[in-house]
């Protein structure tokens, strides 16, 4: 069980009424890890959703080739390990917490038993979901037209 | 109004039940489209969801006059235009039927109106749109990480890397 006023200050929950932050808040949970704690590896299923209330968590991933690769750090407030949400696809990186931190953490399975006794919480967190994805795709698009137009030759 | 049949060939619709399938077919509109027409434009904003039931969309961007990227070419059971679904929304890309596409429309503010007395619909809609833009946002990341790991020097020339992760 974790408090509406905790959850509140995660990005992804912002302005999302409290009556449904109750019931999140219901099926979540607070978790400490200590520092180089794998919260899960790339390629395993991501069975959680976490979302840091302290601390800091660095997102690998190993290319093909066994290259490693940071390709974020995540500090308070932040949420990660999305796909649980969707029920689907396995985690494309690693999640290593950099220092100890603290975590709100829900089930994915729990939460999708959540949207699917009560729709209204599921359609409320699932637009604001695919809005945020959304405005992510834009941007991908943008950038990549911006690039294909820094570089001639690639035409 | 159009069959039940045919939105279960609708990727996006596949886990359905029967009672939103009847909803849907009531409120949806079976067309044909010829070769060139184009279906959105770019910055319009997005009205109509489309389902494709036969033919080729594609999707596209102008980079210069001259040449247009094609970012999707989309087939049968494809559906697009999910933006309509959300409010003001306007196209980032342009779709073109590249042949004589069949395709089912819903009114994206007809939707918009049906979410709000029908729960289960919005929810199982908006499940259906995050697993389809995430899906296009992963293709894409393993893109990015296949060039990356090809052409390591590009990396520093990133500066948002982390847009990969999906961290929200």
């Amino acid at each position: 069980m974790v408090e509406k006023d905790i959850l509140k200050k995660i990005v992804f929950l912002k302005d999302v009424p409290d009556s449904i932050l109750e019931k999140v808040g219901a099926i979540a949970q607070l978790k400490t890890f200590d520092e180089e704690s794998i919260l899960f590896r790339q390629g395993q299923e991501e069975a959680f959703l976490y979302m840091i209330v302290s601390g800091k968590v660095f997102l690998n991933c190993r290319s093909v080739q066994g290259k490693s690769l940071t390709l974020d750090e995540v500090s308070e407030g932040r949420t990660f390990g999305v796909s649980a949400l969707l029920g689907e696809s396995s985690s494309t990186f690693t999640a290593v917490c950099a220092q100890p931190s603290s975590f709100i953490t829900i089930s994915g399975q729990q939460m999708r038993l959540l949207f699917e006794a009560d729709f209204q919480t599921g359609y409320t967190l699932m637009l604001k979901l695919a809005e945020l994805f959304r405005s992510r795709m834009e941007m991908h698009t943008r950038q990549f037209l911006h690039s294909l137009a820094m570089l001639p030759e690639v035409i | 109004m159009v069959k039940i049949e045919d939105l279960k060939r609708i990727n996006l619709l596949r886990d359905f039940p029967d009672h939103l399938f009847e909803i849907i077919a009531n409120e949806a509109q079976l067309n044909i489209f010829g070769a060139g027409t184009q279906l959105i434009a770019v910055t319009e904003p997005v009205n109509t969801f489309f389902m494709l039931i036969m033919g080729q969309v594609a999707l596209k961007r102008e980079l210069t006059s001259e040449i247009d990227i094609i970012l999707d070419n989309l087939q049968s059971g494809s559906s697009f235009g999910s933006s309509s679904m959300i409010e003001g929304s306007k196209a980032t890309y342009a779709a073109t039927c590249q042949e004589t596409c069949e395709i089912i429309t819903l009114s994206g503010i007809r939707m918009q109106m049906l979410f709000k007395q029908n729960h289960e619909l919005a929810y199982r809609m908006m499940f259906g749109v995050a697993q389809q833009y995430k899906k296009h946002l992963d293709t894409r990341a393993q893109m990015i990480m296949k060039t990356l790991d090809e052409n390591p020097e590009l990396k520093d020339s990133i500066k948002d890397i982390e847009n990969l992760t999906l961290m929200i």
